[in-house]
């Protein structure tokens, strides 16, 4: 499902990054409820990583987080994903863009609860033109490899939360993209259940090509990272290589 | 997408409903109301229909077909000597008085045909022959006759029974099938002679010439060459029937009063329908934002919403319009209240709930077009 666009820039230390941030400036309202979310942002996420983006509440992870995956414009600075500049884009070849390489995973999940889990999973490939009845084979197989063969026709609503994330997880993966936003995937599961996600999401990163970058508050998860991007009043304050929950003082 | 859309739709089974409850109840009054309002209408020019005739010569002030301002018996031969006219006749048509057998009154259309040629004649002819109004006394009533006049008789009023029409007797010879008239007066037909005997005695008694136009001349022509020739009022059949038409619409209270119901409906249709979608619309715009997140264009949310407003459009239309075709039915055998519907009134509802539901969906649009995707990120 991917598109055939360059693989993304190639940083100093030889990475090849799927998200190349700089100088990211947003705002949000006018007047004196004018709030600048995002004062000149500059981050890095690379292929074949797992990278988280944490910091306390209301310092801009979600802002960017939307910026990246093309979803909220931006006021300045410039955003490259897997070669596409999103800041020279038309809003039409964004959204072309976001069908064909972003998978989103929510922290309420957002399944639509009239459809079955398998309609809810083939919502992408339809999106992308492909037929129904490919569609739900394909959302079929990946239901299977998530853990919940035999579940697709039932309705979201008589799923754990857990089953409910795995099948987010199904729908954000059934049309390959390359990269994966995760808002918040673990804070509405138990411990061991956001366990077995985040080792999902890890070996999705794993593969070629393929970038997973988590915005979260839990600091039961920071081992699962490959790196650890940290954020104060709308800029990057610092960046941690193999992070784990002893790396982060405070509770994020 | 499409069968997603409709289940997403269909899924939330109470605004469904709603949705399809407010469009059929304005379907079925739109359409029950126009059909009552123009079969009232039909029942204005059931002189038109009940004594068929290519043109009609009235007074110049006569505006429509239920009015009646006599003429001279002269008038008749100055409409035969017109350029253009093949053959002209007299018409009487005048509400009288018949006696019932218990004692009452009852209003009747006394209709009287050229004795020669019976021009006018009923419609359809139920029992008896036409020919036998040339009898002494002889009348040809409808059936609503039987059915009012026949009260206080052992049996129905049938043939060779007789009754008092202003005191003077009157013996059925045949029976016939005639439109009902606007006031719901039984239609009796006799000859001109006999009607002007029933009828009392005024200076002027004939109420219409009937006439048919010579073989190439148009009805219009001829109609305008005897208003040219004679200084009276010629109608073409159709141009009375508008002309009554417009009458009616012009000085009666009867079209605002089923144009306000009509209104009505229009306007419970579009508020019930368009707050319930747009309110589907509202308590969706999570999913909808997620599915603008991952990679839905306006214009393929806009065809989702589009296709669930007209899917409910068309349950709605044909529930409504079902709903009124069984009222038409079961009102048909008595006649009342009256209910016509033309192929045009099936079609103006369909483009009414079509505008209605495109109206719905436009809200949506609308709302759906301002959507971030970026809201499937906010707590």
């Amino acid at each position: 499902m991917p598109n055939g666009s360059t693989s993304g820039i190639i940083n100093g230390n030889g990475h090849t990054l799927a998200v190349h941030v700089r100088n990211v400036t947003k705002t949000f309202g006018t007047g004196e409820a004018r709030t600048q979310a995002l004062k000149g942002v500059d981050f890095d996420a690379r292929q074949g990583e797992l990278l988280l983006i944490v910091g306390p509440s209301g310092c801009g992870k979600t802002t960017l987080l939307s910026a990246i995956a093309g979803t909220l414009e931006f006021d300045s600075g410039e955003i490259d994903v897997y070669g596409t500049a999103l800041h020279q884009a038309r809003a039409k070849d964004i959204t072309l863009f976001r069908r064909r390489n972003v998978g989103f995973i929510f922290q309420q999940f957002n399944l639509i609860p009239t459809l079955s889990v398998i309609e809810n999973v083939s919502v992408p490939l339809l999106i992308n033109g492909m037929k129904r009845r490919a569609a739900e084979q394909k959302a079929a197989d990946l239901l299977e490899q998530v853990g919940l063969k035999g579940r697709g026709r039932e309705r979201p609503g008589n799923l754990s939360g857990g089953q409910q994330q795995r099948v987010a997880i199904a729908r954000a993966l059934v049309h390959e993209p390359r990269l994966l936003i995760c808002d918040e995937p673990t804070s509405a599961l138990d411990k061991d259940t956001g366990a077995k996600i985040m080792e999902t999401l890890r070996d999705v990163a794993r593969k070629p090509d393929r970038c997973v970058i988590v915005v979260t508050h839990d600091n039961r998860v920071f081992k699962y990272a490959d790196r650890m991007t940290e954020m104060e009043d709308g800029r990057v304050s610092r960046v941690h290589e193999a992070p784990n929950e002893a790396t982060l003082k405070g509770d994020h | 997408m499409y069968h997603l859309a409709l289940k997403m739709l269909i899924g939330d089974r109470a605004k469904y409903l709603m949705l399809v409850s407010g469009l059929s109840f304005a379907s079925l009054l739109m359409t029950q109301q126009c059909a009552v309002f123009f079969g009232i209408m039909l029942w204005t020019t059931s002189h038109l229909r009940n004594m068929h005739a290519s043109i009609w010569v009235v007074d110049p002030k006569v505006e429509q077909v239920n009015e009646v301002k006599a003429m001279r018996d002269t008038d008749v031969s100055r409409v035969r000597s017109v350029t253009g006219v093949e053959w002209a006749v007299p018409l009487f048509v005048s509400v009288q008085q018949t006696k019932l057998n218990n004692g009452n009154f009852k209003p009747i259309m006394l209709v009287g045909l050229d004795g020669a040629t019976l021009v006018g004649r009923p419609p359809v002819m139920l029992e008896g022959k036409l020919e036998d109004l040339r009898l002494p006394n002889s009348v040809i009533i409808d059936d609503l006759a039987v059915q009012r006049l026949s009260v206080g008789r052992p049996k129905p009023l049938g043939l060779g029974d007789t009754f008092e029409i202003n005191d003077r007797e009157a013996r059925v010879v045949a029976l016939c099938k005639a439109d009902r008239h606007f006031f719901g007066y039984p239609y009796i037909y006799t000859t001109y002679d006999k009607a002007l005997q029933f009828a009392p005695k005024q200076r002027k008694m004939l109420s219409v010439v009937l006439a048919e136009a010579k073989p190439g001349w148009t009805h219009e022509a001829t109609a305008r060459q005897i208003e040219r020739e004679t200084g009276l009022r010629a109608f073409t059949e159709k141009e009375f029937f508008w002309a009554t038409i417009w009458w009616y619409f012009k000085n009666t209270g009867i079209p605002v009063s089923f144009g306000t119901t009509i209104v009505l409906g229009f306007i419970v249709g579009i508020a019930v329908s368009g707050q319930t979608f747009y309110t589907f619309v509202l308590e969706n715009l999570r999913h909808l934002g997620a599915l603008k997140a991952m990679g839905a264009s306006d214009w393929m949310l806009s065809r989702m919403l589009i296709v669930q407003a007209l899917t409910v459009g068309l349950i709605g239309y044909g529930v409504g319009v079902g709903l009124a075709a069984l009222f038409g039915f079961a009102v048909m055998e008595k006649g009342m209240p009256p209910f016509f519907v033309p192929w045009q009134l099936p079609a103006f509802t369909f483009v009414v709930i079509l505008i209605i539901c495109l109206f719905a969906a436009l809200m949506g649009i609308s709302k759906v077009r301002k959507l971030e995707a970026a809201i499937v990120f906010r707590g």
